[in-house]
């Protein structure tokens, strides 16, 4: 379970279950004064939500981790070429946040000892790269060789790693490939951002993000006992998997824009069509979900939260506070439509109240990592990026399971009447 | 060991600031983001219309099903024409898509007729309104008693781009004028 996290517990959504509890924030390491902070949430005290401690919720866990982590090591990487004051927070801070909620999900999931193999290894390929990202911003070709190879060394050692624990249900042929493409992604997206090729870097940066969100489900399933994962490849779990996937990626990539957006870099034109592709991405969800006409409507809405985002972060860069509150004043619009639309299509599964109060949630903490990032406050700034993440995917689990209900309620009872008897005794 | 791999990353960090020129890029002249619209044109998957199997020699062309009064899934008029249970996703579109046909009718084959014995690998073809092909390959085919029908299995939404087949199989109940089982090929998108 992560040190850090929003659980938006499925009982605050989901009226079948519950309606008062939302939100609960734990508290950072780093927080050492204070223990569990609750929060009011549409006039509901906070408390925590129940701790979900299964194997396949830890898999899930486990894969959004790995998920953050590629997202983090591509966002080290490229503050190394900017030059960022912000890079030291950047690797050192969230980058060992993750690695540390990692190994604390890999000690639940595969065993102490397992864990406390997994923490020095894994730091490794963070220096790793970093070493990479300094050789290409020093334009050092020699340097460069020698994280090169040292990744390629390393990348052996991973892939032994996981293949030994799995019992031998990860082959090395089959773990060595898994590995070899997060650093090649990883690396790639590097190269790209260095030679000004944004588009090529968000492409890859995508790609690493969602190869190494589904590595981290498929490291599950190869390490834990057959008999506690096979639940995974069940629609409920697919669709929270998927679900959790899509919107936790909308999460990094409104940061990757908004942090464009208040630094004017031209990265931005490449940000926002990565923006836009998981847009299309998640309506086609609702598509499948529900229906075209849905899509079509959910599109329109979620266009607005992020063009308001992005205007918010620009107005922020510009000093403008009439259109800082433009924006706000859009999101709060946001926040009330989208809410009636998906209590709607749930068929009030999920509670108008409730939604409105999540996503305001969301838009909260993304307006303060724009604030705090225009303020040159980075350290905040990456806390807050490391809790939105936490808190949509979360989200992203309540409305999966209220989506998967609906869904259920309106399938087709029993089976099928396709046959005469004609070909009786034969088929 | 992590206080020390944090030390050596923290050193590195501050001996690179130090030293390297940023390659950063400038400030755009003009903020990019004023300028930034978010997408809004979704396109859906257009609709199927006409199933091939080749190695079952089936072509056929698909028409929509929905759902009958006592919440069952309707089946084609016809047995030698497939249907698309359109309160699901469309072929190719994330999500399982469930094609239906017959094994028979009083007489003799159906479209699905040998649907039981397909092997994994087996191509499937589903044209499109648009004239674009979704393929897929079949994983595998299972038989199951219509009253235990998974349907969880079959209909229920992931984002996977899956395709199934719907028949009959197994022993005929002549009372009930019905075959007791289900024939269920999975297939994935190619």
């Amino acid at each position: 379970m992560r040190k850090l996290g929003y659980r938006i517990a499925a009982v605050a959504v989901v009226t079948a279950t519950a309606a008062t509890v939302t939100a609960v924030r734990l508290v950072a390491p780093s927080e050492a004064t204070t223990t569990t902070v609750g929060r009011m949430v549409a006039g509901a005290e906070v408390k925590a939500a129940p701790d979900s401690t299964s194997p396949a919720d830890l898999a899930v866990d486990f894969e959004a981790l790995l998920g953050q982590h590629s997202v983090l090591a591509s966002n080290m990487m490229r503050s190394r070429f900017r030059g960022d004051d912000d890079f030291v927070q950047a690797a050192n801070a969230s980058l060992g946040r993750n690695t540390d909620d990692m190994t604390g999900l890999v000690g639940k999931l595969f065993g102490d000892a397992t864990a406390a193999k997994f923490r020095p290894l894994w730091s490794e390929h963070v220096v790793m790269l970093f070493a990479y990202a300094g050789a290409l911003a020093d334009h050092d070709d020699t340097a460069k060789a020698k994280a090169l190879a040292e990744l390629t060394e390393y990348e052996t050692r991973l892939a032994q790693f996981f293949s030994g624990a799995s019992q031998g249900r990860l082959p090395m042929a089959t773990a060595l490939p898994l590995v070899v493409t997060h650093i090649e992604h990883l690396t790639g997206q590097a190269d790209a951002y260095a030679a000004g090729d944004y588009t090529k870097a968000d492409e890859l940066f995508r790609m690493g993000f969602q190869h190494t969100y589904d590595l981290g489900l498929g490291l599950a399933k190869a390490l834990l006992p057959p008999s506690d994962t096979a639940v995974l490849d069940e629609p409920v779990w697919r669709l929270r998997s998927q679900l959790g996937k899509l919107l936790a990626e909308h999460a990094v990539l409104i940061e990757d824009t908004t942090r464009a957006a208040v630094t004017r870099t031209p990265d931005f034109t490449a940000s926002g069509q990565s923006m836009n592709a998981n847009t299309s991405d998640i309506a086609a969800a609702v598509d499948t979900l529900f229906n075209a006409a849905a899509a079509k409507q959910f599109q329109q809405l979620w266009g607005t939260h992020v063009e308001a985002l992005v205007a918010y972060a620009a107005a922020t860069a510009a000093k403008d506070t009439a259109k800082q509150q433009m924006a706000r004043d859009t999101l709060t619009k946001f926040q009330k439509d989208l809410a009636k639309f998906l209590s709607a299509a749930t068929n009030g599964r999920a509670t108008p109240a409730a939604l409105e109060a999540a996503l305001g949630e969301h838009d909260r903490m993304l307006m303060q990592h724009a604030d705090l990032y225009a303020a040159k406050n980075y350290q905040s700034a990456h806390d807050i990026a490391y809790e939105t993440y936490d808190h949509m995917f979360h989200l992203a689990r309540t409305l999966a399971d209220a989506f998967g209900s609906t869904v259920a309620a309106k399938l087709p009872k029993g089976g099928a009447a396709t046959g005469f008897g004609g070909l009786a005794g034969h088929v | 060991m992590r206080r020390l791999l944090a030390l050596f990353l923290l050193v590195l960090l501050s001996s690179c600031h130090g030293s390297s020129p940023p390659v950063a890029p400038a400030p755009a002249s003009s903020a990019p983001a004023d300028d930034f619209r978010s997408s809004t044109t979704y396109e859906k998957t257009a609709l199927p219309v006409r199933l091939r199997i080749p190695a079952l020699h089936v072509d056929s062309p698909i028409i929509d099903l929905g759902l009958q009064d006592d919440g069952a899934v309707e089946v084609p008029e016809s047995v030698h024409e497939a249907g698309w249970f359109d309160g699901g996703p469309r072929p190719g579109q994330d999500g399982p898509a469930v094609i239906l046909g017959h094994v028979d009718s009083k007489a003799g084959p159906g479209i699905f007729a040998g649907l039981h014995k397909v092997k994994a690998g087996t191509l499937v073809e589903v044209v499109r309104a648009d004239k674009s092909v979704a393929k897929f390959t079949i994983t595998k085919v299972s038989r199951v008693e219509k009253t235990r029908f998974p349907t969880d299995l079959v209909y229920a939404p992931s984002l996977d781009p899956t395709l199934r087949l719907v028949t009959c199989g197994g022993t005929f109940d002549h009372a009930a004028g019905s075959y007791r089982d289900n024939v269920i090929a999975y297939a994935d998108v190619v």
